[in-house]
């Protein structure tokens, strides 16, 4: 009885084996596959899509802290690139500031430090510069912009910062000359970036347009820089000289670089 | 019997349908759980009727031939796998090893 049972069992399996070889070997199998896949595919759909739905939800909940730990990373790697472009942009302007003084061939004439502007006392006709003593800066020294225009000169020196005394500042006073024209005087700071000419003989010439330059005379600073176009002319018959109001060249909104003449 | 069968056509189904899809997405250590496999595996070892076994290991190794590519490109690989695994199964079991604490149904 159990010999016949597991002969039945052998004839089942061998009967099975020649049925799978028949369907593999005629390709009927893929036929069985096919007719299987074109109704399931709807509902593997489902649970394709309710799979993804719940894998991402777990894994969201599974990897917040990988996430939140990612964030303050990126954070933190946001705030450095912030940064060194902040360093990047000041570097490209200070190379910018440096291509026009080249261009204006200051170091032909002169002996340059570079600075820059970290503060501006407006209303006292003042900056405040990043280098001071330690890079050798001296009270007196002029200061310029990249354009050959008079700025002023360092007032207090510290370590490492220095102030500069606008020409426009109500203590400074020049000898300057009017461009082209053998016309003396002596600017004066009036406060508030505004400037004049004085002490300029009444019996000369002068025109609202005239460029105002500085001479060598006090030593104070080196001659040809430039100060200022005329504005105004005020002339009368009671006072011995005449004066004229200067229109500064230089914008102090934007000013961020300015060369020191250490030597001229 | 008829019933028990038409249940197991539409559980392995169901089951298959659930381990080549819903599962994909949970893998454990890169493996998808082998549901048809565990089903065939406790219907074998608890079924009191030889050929409910047999069915259920017939029934589910078709579908996964059907529905996953065979390791050696053999259609029928599986069922001939599942089939021989519930065979000998049931051989140990009744010859050698007794379960005390189940009832078989």
């Amino acid at each position: 009885m159990r010999m016949f049972r597991n002969l039945k069992i052998i004839v089942f399996l061998v009967l099975l084996i020649g049925v799978f070889v028949a369907l593999n070997f005629t390709g009927f199998a893929k036929n069985i596959k096919n007719f299987f896949y074109s109704f399931s595919a709807p509902v593997q759909k489902t649970f394709w899509q309710v799979g993804k739905n719940t894998s991402d939800f777990l894994g969201g909940i599974l990897e917040i802290n990988t996430i939140k730990k990612e964030l303050d990373f990126l954070r933190a790697e946001n705030q450095e690139l912030l940064s060194e472009i902040v360093v990047l942009k000041e570097l490209k302007k200070e190379n910018e500031t440096l291509r026009e003084g080249l261009n204006m061939e200051l170091q032909k004439d002169f002996k340059l430090e570079i600075v820059q502007v970290i503060g501006k006392d407006i209303s006292q006709d003042s900056l405040l510069i990043d280098k001071g003593q330690k890079e050798g800066i001296v009270k007196g020294m002029p200061v310029i912009t990249s354009q050959k225009v008079l700025l002023g000169r360092i007032g207090e020196v510290y370590d490492d910062f220095s102030e500069v005394i606008l020409i426009s500042n109500k203590q400074s006073s020049f000898d300057a000359k009017i461009s082209d024209k053998e016309v003396f005087g002596v600017v004066r700071g009036k406060g508030n970036q505004e400037l004049y000419l004085d002490l300029i003989p009444k019996e000369k010439e002068i025109a609202k347009g005239d460029l105002v330059i500085t001479t060598a005379l006090g030593g104070i600073f080196p001659q040809a820089l430039l100060v200022g176009e005329v504005k105004d002319v005020k002339k009368t018959d009671i006072e011995p000289f005449q004066t004229a109001e200067i229109e500064p060249q230089f914008d102090l909104k934007n000013l961020d670089y300015l060369f020191i003449i250490t030597d001229f | 019997m008829a019933r028990k069968i038409i249940f197991c056509f539409v559980f392995f189904y169901l089951l298959v349908l659930i381990q080549t899809s819903f599962l994909v997405y949970f893998r454990v250590w890169g493996m998808v759980p082998d549901l048809v496999l565990i089903a065939v595996v406790l219907i074998s070892l608890f079924s009191s009727n030889q050929l409910w076994g047999v069915s259920s290991a017939l029934i589910g190794g078709f579908y996964l031939d059907v529905f996953s590519s065979s390791v050696i490109g053999f259609f029928g690989f599986y069922t001939l796998i599942l089939l021989l695994f519930s065979i000998i199964t049931r051989i140990i079991l009744q010859k050698y090893v007794r379960i005390p604490f189940f009832k078989r149904i």
